[in-house]
């Protein structure tokens, strides 16, 4: 019997789906997000996460920013 | 990659988009048919000159035959371009065959013009009443000064000093897109807004025309009239002056909108008055790749990701406001950095990193525009490129996972049907596992439910 599952699929490069896969790795049981990891670059993780994962990365991005004061 | 909702088509498009009726009607006016026949691609335009004067109906085979086998693409092209500018009339004859035939109203108004020669509704007015002409130069400067404030005003209303006379319902249509107006709050511009102000401005005045005319029938103006009345007004000459008595009562309404614009000039003598075609006008027929009508450019892009802007323009600085952190500002130059903050602003603001490298570059300063580049690569490809290539290092999209196929047939049926609509993502064949868009899942389910 085919079995189908509701979810989002991420598609990126291998850095960001280490980070993912390491974001995934630090959150508790309960939230852990990650249903399938599919290759190098994709992944499938459950519905809903996906404003969760963006503000993450751009919260990642910004720590990294130096801004020269004005 | 955020959509670009404002296209900046081309008038031409627009009149394809027009009811049948009212294209015919526009067709009986010559200088619309050469206008049209102007926009055509080349191999169309060959075509209605091969047919303008064949009255019966010709096979679409015939018309194959005329090209080689690698020009069908063009052919096709040219074909859709003709039928949907309604110049070619499509029919099925009795053998149950496709044929062309040159829509009569346009036939006769261009074999006309060809014959006859077009000549315009109305002649220059004679050099002793209008006496103070403004040279060229002086006529493209106001005509730009006057599009300037007009964009100003459009933007930020209280900056202007001197309010333009168009109406603020007219204001209102312009600024439908291009402002979001809260509840309370002070108007904000909107995401195309944004990729407004970067366009060129030929492309800013299609768009601008375009609202008004699509929103003419709201202000109960026949818009085949108000399209026929613009594409004459094209084929007027730049700087000459023609009177206000030859124009219609309904056109001289549009007129003063138009001047107001920047799109004609105003004049009042003794004897009468009349309007000046400036640049603008005379641009609309032509299309839009042709850039010939540059202005001069006011930005230098250093290496350093400095940009100065030599200009005195409140607008300039607005524009450069959005993608760049404006440090200081003198009376005829405005210094700023393009930082990555500013440009994360752009982009959460749906700017595109092309948008700005490409408006730096058509405004270059003829210091830097000869040079090649004239905007530094490390700041265009290595940094603003790069900049946006970061914020999409992920892309999401919803979807359903499959597993547990019971055969390969139906795995790989499964996968052709998720194919077919264009929703496969991801498969693997040898685990038997697939993920399909959203979109398409309904159509597998019914795939896999036939199967059983």
């Amino acid at each position: 019997m085919v079995n189908a599952t509701k979810g989002v699929f991420i598609s990126c490069d291998i850095p960001m789906a280490q980070y993912i896969i390491n974001m995934n790795a630090s959150m508790p049981a309960s939230d852990k997000f990650i249903i399938h990891i599919l290759d190098n670059t994709h992944m499938f993780v459950q519905p809903h996460v996906e404003q969760m994962i963006r503000s993450q990365i751009a919260k990642f991005r910004e720590d990294n920013t130096y801004v020269k004061p004005n | 990659m955020p959509e670009v909702r404002i296209i900046a088509k081309n008038f031409m498009d627009m009149v394809a988009s027009m009811q049948a009726m009212k294209l015919d009607k526009l067709y009986e006016n010559g200088f619309i048919c050469e206008a049209i026949l102007r926009s055509l691609p080349p191999l169309a335009k060959k075509y209605v000159i091969q047919m303008l004067h064949i009255d019966v109906p010709v096979a679409a085979k015939l018309l194959e035959e005329w090209v080689l086998p690698d020009g069908v693409s063009k052919h096709r092209v040219a074909i859709d371009r003709l039928v949907q500018l309604r110049v070619f009339l499509e029919a099925v004859d009795r053998k149950n065959e496709k044929t062309y035939k040159v829509n009569p109203t346009f036939q006769r108004s261009l074999q006309k013009l060809l014959v006859q020669g077009g000549t315009l509704p109305r002649e220059s007015m004679p050099s002793n009443i209008t006496v103070r002409l403004p040279t060229l130069e002086n006529l493209e400067a106001y005509a730009l000064e006057q599009w300037e404030c007009f964009l100003l005003q459009l933007i930020s209303p209280s900056q202007v000093e001197k309010p333009l006379n168009i109406s603020s319902s007219l204001m209102k249509v312009f600024q439908r897109r291009i402002l979001s107006h809260r509840d309370k709050e002070a108007p904000k511009l909107t995401e195309s807004g944004f990729q407004f102000l970067l366009m060129d401005t030929n492309a800013q005045l299609w768009y601008i025309i375009r609202e008004y005319i699509s929103n003419s029938e709201e202000r109960g103006v026949d818009a085949a009239e108000l399209i026929s009345f613009m594409l004459e007004l094209s084929f007027h000459v730049i700087g000459e002056a023609y009177s206000i008595n030859t124009l219609t009562d309904f056109q001289r309404n549009i007129i003063n909108d138009l001047a107001d614009l920047g799109l004609v000039k105003l004049q009042q003598g003794r004897k009468g008055s009349w309007f000046i075609p400036t640049k603008l006008a005379t641009n609309l027929s032509m299309s839009l790749s042709d850039s010939s009508s540059r202005k001069q450019g006011f930005v230098v892009v250093e290496t350093n990701f400095r940009v100065y802007a030599y200009s005195t323009s409140k607008l300039h600085c607005e524009i450069l406001r959005l993608f760049s952190r404006v440090e200081y500002q003198l009376p005829n130059l405005i210094v700023g950095a393009i930082t990555k903050e500013s440009l994360y602003n752009a982009f959460e603001n749906g700017i595109t990193a092309d948008q700005i490298v490409s408006f730096l570059q058509q405004n270059a300063h003829p210091r830097v525009a000869e040079r090649v580049p004239s905007v530094p690569e490390n700041v265009t490809d290595q940094q603003i490129r790069l900049w946006e290539a970061d914020l999409n290092r992920v892309e999401m999209t919803e979807a359903h996972y499959y597993d547990e196929f019971p055969s390969r047939d139906v795995f790989e049926g499964a996968c052709d049907c998720a194919r077919e609509w264009n929703g496969l993502l991801w498969e693997d064949s040898k685990k038997m596992h697939m993920v399909v868009k959203t979109e398409a899942h309904h159509h597998v389910r019914e795939f896999l439910r036939r199967q059983k």
